[in-house]
């Protein structure tokens, strides 16, 4: 479903995503961990398009985007390929002046084009979903932080994508929340769902990702199957960020 | 270049002695002066006479040729009258709409401006003998032919001095007329078919109109009213010496003389001489109409509601104006390209940097050489919402800013373009954002359409400065007006307010709720 090839991305001459190969097979769960400022949330950036790559290539659902593209052709894809990818913001960004089903269902109606009375509907259904049906006319600065990432997530779900990116999902959350996000997540993917997760949290990717990419400094230092890699690291680097984050 | 060319003319007629002669005359006449005056301080008393100079010809008003000296018939006038007082002459320079309350202040000794004698100037000040008998002449465009008399302007609006005997003619006839601070706005308004004729004391007319190819004079002069000196009321000794002083100028025949060399000499003048050969008091031998008005307080309220409906109708097109300039403005500043940002930079701090009041005489007298021409109430509008654009556009700018860019990314991610994120997500919260300033802006420039006096609209600050200084009821039509500029704008700031609250509460409610439900 997600096939990354040598991805390399620069700020200002400083090398941020120094070649990134890795690859995500249809309803898998990706996780990707490492230290602040290794690049993992560029990497969420890059593959929904919100920074244009530097070298290498992604192929997501068969857009295909490259570093050789006309800035014209590249924006083309990058739209082609935002219909098939959902993001879930580490701030979320809430639409602050719409209510919770008004965030949900804006894009549904204004991207879509979507029957108004039938998008709301729906709307409500995938707040139901993440349980917040009873708040759907609440504004988001009268919601609490978990709730206010539930309505970011039925945001994203509303558009139907294939992927959807998730950026630190538990930073604002208790640990209870925490275990109901991964149960959430969990379900997604088995509907049917790629997602790709960032988060510096061991406990909250152990029993999620059924892959992992472990990333320092820009570059992959392992990337393998998750349970296998938690459990016995090929690499001394990958073991000792392990230690360090139990 | 008509006018200018005018000056030429009248500055060759009168000034034919050499250069270099006349300024060795005139360094003698100065040290003679400087003498005197040390030697003889107590004897030469100054008399101080007030006048406006600007667009005063043929008056008084600066010499083209030499713009530090003022020349004028009233200027010699007031040389051959001081002398015959034994005082000496000194001219100040004043504002013809203020000169009666200019006068009570003691701002000078007397007024000699083309004063004529009216009622309610009589309840404010002294009236000296006259010296002068003027009638009116009407002025329209060359090709003009329906307007043949007064009678003809019911329905066309005639362009005036405020404040004279011919507006207050016109008030009492019930002629829609538009008062001007001097003749040369009112002519040149006229040129530009912005008002349909000018009503104006004979030898302002026959200085600024007469020789204009674009101008006829329509029918012959008529009315007859005379011009006096205006004196402080109590001052019953200098009126006495003034009266004294007329009456010996025009005895002598030295005024004749001063008349006859600026070409207004006529007929109506020998009356003068009749009455002062008689020695009668005060000219009243001679019957003048006495133009009044009396001031009536109904009408007072109802000409300033209307002038109120005009500053309201000129606020809310210019805040019109400068939403929707200012928000194209904000959004070429902030995304256009380096040209257009260019562009929309210099638009901000030229209407800026420079004064509402200059923009304004710009677009009224400037465009109109270019073709372009606006009514004055227009101007105003435009002008102002020309102007608060650039404010706006600030506004808009930082609120656009205030929206974190994350809410760019997130509409972008759920796949909308540019266009449909602003609109449906930047925009709405940067309204939000700006509406408290943008309604603080909309009451300051309520206040600010009072500038559109300079161009001589209507609005409630002209109409005050017209009627106090017509009544010289200053306090109670100051209270007046103010009230009615509070009515205005005390609601607005209780909207802005209110909505600044607003906003305030629903954060913090909502907190609250969500502390509650948490």
């Amino acid at each position: 479903m997600i096939k990354v090839d040598n991805l390399i991305k620069e700020f200002g001459g400083a090398r941020i995503l120094r070649g990134i190969s890795f690859d995500v097979q249809e309803r898998q769960v990706l996780g990707i961990i490492g230290a602040s400022g290794s690049g993992k949330s560029t990497v969420l950036r890059c593959l929904n398009g919100l920074e244009r790559i530097d070298g290498g290539v992604i192929d997501c659902d068969g857009v295909r985007l490259e570093s050789g593209l006309s800035q014209s052709e590249y924006q083309k894809r990058v739209r082609v390929l935002r219909r098939k990818v959902g993001t879930v913001f580490q701030h979320l960004h809430l639409f602050p002046h719409l209510s919770a089903l008004g965030n949900v269902a804006e894009a549904p109606v204004q991207v879509l084009r979507e029957p108004r009375r039938g998008a709301l509907k729906k709307a409500y259904e995938l707040l139901e979903v993440v349980g917040l049906a009873h708040a759907a006319e609440r504004y988001p600065d009268s919601l609490s932080g978990g709730e206010q990432q539930r309505v970011a997530i039925a945001r994203a779900l509303a558009m139907r994508p294939r992927v959807i990116l998730f950026d630190e999902p538990t930073s604002a959350l208790d640990p209870r929340r925490t275990n109901e996000m991964r149960a959430l997540l969990r379900r997604f993917s088995e509907e049917g769902h790629t997602l790709a997760v960032v988060s510096h949290s061991i406990n909250f990717i152990t029993g999620l990702a059924d892959q992992l990419l472990y990333m320092e400094n820009g570059e992959v230092v392992e990337f393998g199957d998750a349970e296998q890699l938690l459990k016995d690291p090929h690499e001394t680097r990958t073991r000792d960020f392990l230690q360090q984050a139990r | 270049m008509t006018r200018a060319f005018r000056f030429n003319k009248v500055s060759r007629r009168f000034h034919t002695t050499p250069r270099r002669f006349r300024l060795t005359l005139r360094l003698v006449a100065a040290c003679a002066c400087l003498l005197i005056s040390l030697s003889s301080a107590s004897a030469q008393q100054p008399l101080r006479w007030g006048a406006d100079p600007s667009g005063g010809a043929p008056y008084v008003y600066a010499d083209p040729a030499h713009p530090d000296t003022y020349i004028g018939y009233e200027k010699e006038m007031m040389d051959a009258l001081a002398a015959a007082m034994d005082r000496r002459p000194e001219f100040v320079p004043t504002d013809w709409e203020t000169i009666v309350s200019a006068l009570q202040r003691g701002a000078f000794d007397v007024v000699v401006n083309g004063l004529e004698p009216t009622e309610d100037r009589a309840r404010q000040i002294l009236f000296s003998k006259p010296y002068y008998v003027f009638k009116l002449q009407l002025t329209v465009r060359r090709n003009e032919a329906r307007i043949n008399s007064l009678e003809d302007c019911r329905k066309r609006m005639v362009g005036t001095l405020s404040n004279t005997a011919a507006s207050r003619l016109m008030e009492k006839q019930g002629i829609p007329f538009r008062g001007y601070a001097d003749p040369v706005g009112a002519y040149r308004d006229l040129e530009l078919g912005r008002i349909d004729a000018v009503l104006m004391d004979v030898p302002m007319e026959q200085f600024y109109a007469r020789s204009n190819a674009k101008l006829k004079p329509a029918g012959e002069p008529f009315y007859k009213g005379v011009y006096v000196v205006g004196l402080r009321k109590g001052d019953e000794r200098l009126k006495a010496q003034v009266d004294a002083g007329i009456d010996k100028i025009v005895s002598d025949g030295s005024l004749e003389a001063i008349l006859r060399k600026w070409n207004l000499w006529n007929d109506a003048q020998v009356e003068l001489r009749a009455a002062s050969k008689q020695g009668s008091d005060e000219g009243q031998s001679v019957k003048f109409e006495m133009t009044s008005s009396t001031f009536n307080w109904r009408e007072a309220i109802l000409r300033l509601t209307r002038a109120a409906g005009v500053t309201i109708a000129i606020a809310f097109g210019s805040m019109f104006i400068a939403l929707a300039l200012g928000l194209l403005l904000a959004l070429g500043q902030w995304k256009g390209a380096r040209w257009l940002r260019f562009i929309c930079t210099v638009y901000v701090e030229f209407f800026r940097g420079t004064p509402v009041l200059v923009q304004l005489l710009f677009l009224y007298f400037g465009l109109p050489v270019v073709g372009i021409t606006m009514p004055n109430w227009l101007t105003a509008l435009v002008g102002l919402g020309l102007n608060y654009a650039a404010y706006e556009s600030q506004v808009y700018r930082a609120s656009l800013e205030a929206v974190p860019k994350g809410q760019w990314e997130a509409a972008y991610s759920l796949g909308m373009t540019s266009v449909l994120a602003f609109r449906r997500i930047i925009f709405p919260q940067a309204f939000r954002i700006a509406l408290p300033p943008m309604t603080n802006d909309f009451v300051s420039l309520f206040k600010d359409t009072s500038v559109a006096f300079a161009i001589s609209v209507w609005e409630l600050a002209t109409a005050y400065r017209e009627m106090a200084n017509a009544s010289g009821e200053f306090l109670l039509l100051g209270a007046i007006v103010s009230a009615f500029y509070l009515a205005m704008s005390l609601p607005l700031a209780h909207l802005a307010r209110k909505l600044e609250a607003r906003m305030n509460r629903q954060r913090a409610v909502l907190a609250v709720e969500s502390e509650v439900a948490a």
